[in-house]
């Protein structure tokens, strides 16, 4: 009696069909990411029923982290043929420019800014660092940066609302503060879709952890509606009516 | 597939060249995409975030603004407050509201309100509204009634969503029709969450007319000695 051999099978398998597959996955994502913005905190919007989109340009992002820090970040004109002028990079330098200029104005103190600082400035896309420390915070590495907007309880991180008190000229007492300073200099910026679109109420969007409590985002509200930006939005994650 | 069989049909010519298998092995093909994918899918957001918008009423000081004029009978104050677990989490939302103007008397020396009730968020049950969404539904019935025989005629596609929305915005806004005028005080420990959900109560409920304002002292004295408040606070 032969022993029965039993029939070898070859193991290799035709991968084809699954590359097939992967890269038309593959594919598919590529062309529907929206690359996740770097943030200084992470933050879970409030879900609500509102169905529209976040603008993707020509918007002022106000994050408003738990602890009562708040960020900006700037997006631009969509536009390529006019991204020299009303672009994302182009719009921050005019206003971290801007906004320099008026605080170096209301409180007599130099902000020390180099033009190669309003390079660097540019390609940040979020920023929340008082005015006078602006020059030692673009003079550092990214990493560096990053550290430093991430640590939440550092008295340095977040755009200050100090109040701060100026004559105009018309010798009226009056008070600002940064916060404020900054977000005039973005609505007065030579790009003016962004200044339709901060008339609109599109051109603010106030981000914020659905647990933070409301004293806290009340003082972004009261100083929003100080300097007449009453009409602004919130961001929001998407809900059906049933929830 | 990938590979090149030799015909077999048994009557092989003489000098026919040998022909060779060839088989292209895609598994590190599929390795490289796999890795590509799951790079995308963790960087990629694919719901991209909705806005709400929000019209404040100036900070100049107008005491007689339109919605303070508002017919008393009309006006709904709804105050919001949040209960917070130990990890600084929300646990629930609560809403106090009252009709009109607060009916208030002293109890000893506390400042105790007769009108405010209690409620919570609770969206639907199936098609029934619940909690402060039912009270704005009674309170709304008019417009709503209206905006819904509206979405009707959309759903049989006798209007378009354009003409859907222009009809709506004209029912919200008409003065005919007996509309509420909302007022909403979220106290300063009320979460973001609290107040997103009752601007979002107006949207659901066609309310037009609605502001975002300030707690009173007497509104706080009433909250404050409310016995729901008590409770929630307690723990």
């Amino acid at each position: 009696m032969g022993k029965v051999k039993p029939k070898r099978k070859s193991t290799l398998i035709d991968m084809t069909a699954m590359s097939d597959v992967t890269v038309l996955l593959l594919t598919f994502f590529m062309l529907t990411s929206t690359f996740l913005q770097k943030e200084p905190v992470t933050v879970i919007t409030p879900s609500s029923v509102s169905e529209i989109k976040v603008p993707t340009a020509n918007v002022a992002q106000v994050l408003v982290a738990p602890q009562g820090k708040v960020f900006l970040s700037l997006l631009g004109d969509a536009d390529p043929d006019r991204a020299e002028e009303w672009g994302s990079e182009a719009l921050r330098k005019e206003a971290l420019k801007t906004a320099a200029a008026n605080y170096e104005a209301y409180t007599g103190k130099k902000t020390g800014l180099t033009p190669l600082d309003l390079e660097k400035f540019a390609k940040n896309a979020s920023f929340g660092v008082p005015l006078s420390k602006m020059h030692e915070f673009l003079m550092l590495d990214q990493t560096k940066q990053d550290e430093w907007l991430g640590d939440i309880e550092r008295k340095d991180t977040g755009i200050p609302f100090d109040e701060i008190r100026y004559t105009d000229q018309n010798g009226n007492q009056l008070t600002t503060n940064e916060f404020q300073i900054w977000m005039r200099a973005i609505y007065n910026s030579s790009n003016s879709n962004i200044h339709d679109a901060i008339q609109k109420g599109e051109g603010i969007a106030v981000k914020s952890d659905r647990g933070t409590k409301f004293e806290t985002i009340h003082k972004v509200l009261d100083n929003l509606q100080t300097i007449k930006m009453n009409k602004f939005s919130v961001m929001t994650a998407l809900k059906t009516e049933a929830d | 597939m990938a590979q090149i069989e030799q015909s077999d049909g048994g009557k092989k010519k003489k000098g026919a060249q040998k022909k060779m298998a060839i088989h292209v092995d895609f598994t590190p093909m599929v390795d490289m995409n796999m890795l590509l994918i799951t790079f995308f899918m963790l960087c990629t957001t694919m719901i991209k975030s909705q806005t709400l918008s929000i019209a404040l009423p100036t900070n100049e000081k107008l005491e007689q603004t339109e919605l303070q004029k508002a017919k008393e009978s009309e006006a709904i104050t709804m105050i919001l407050d949040t209960v917070y677990d130990d990890n600084g989490g929300v646990k629930g939302n609560t809403v106090y509201y009252y009709f009109g103007k607060p009916v208030t008397e002293f109890n000893g020396d506390q400042l105790v309100s007769s009108n405010i009730e209690v409620t919570h968020f609770e969206g639907n049950e199936g098609i029934t509204p619940r909690g402060i969404r039912k009270i704005l539904n009674e309170r709304n019935k008019d417009v709503l009634k209206q905006v819904e025989e509206q979405k009707q005629l959309w759903r049989d596609k006798k209007i378009t969503e354009e003409q859907f929305q222009e009809a709506a915005k004209k029912i919200r806004n008409n003065d005919q029709l007996t509309r509420p005028v909302v007022i909403i005080k979220p106290m300063p420990e009320a979460s973001w969450e609290s107040v997103i959900s009752a601007l979002d109560e107006m949207q659901i409920n066609q309310i037009s007319r609605y502001q975002l304002g300030n707690m009173t002292d007497v509104d706080k004295a009433m909250v404050f000695n409310t016995d729901e408040f008590k409770k929630s606070h307690k723990e």
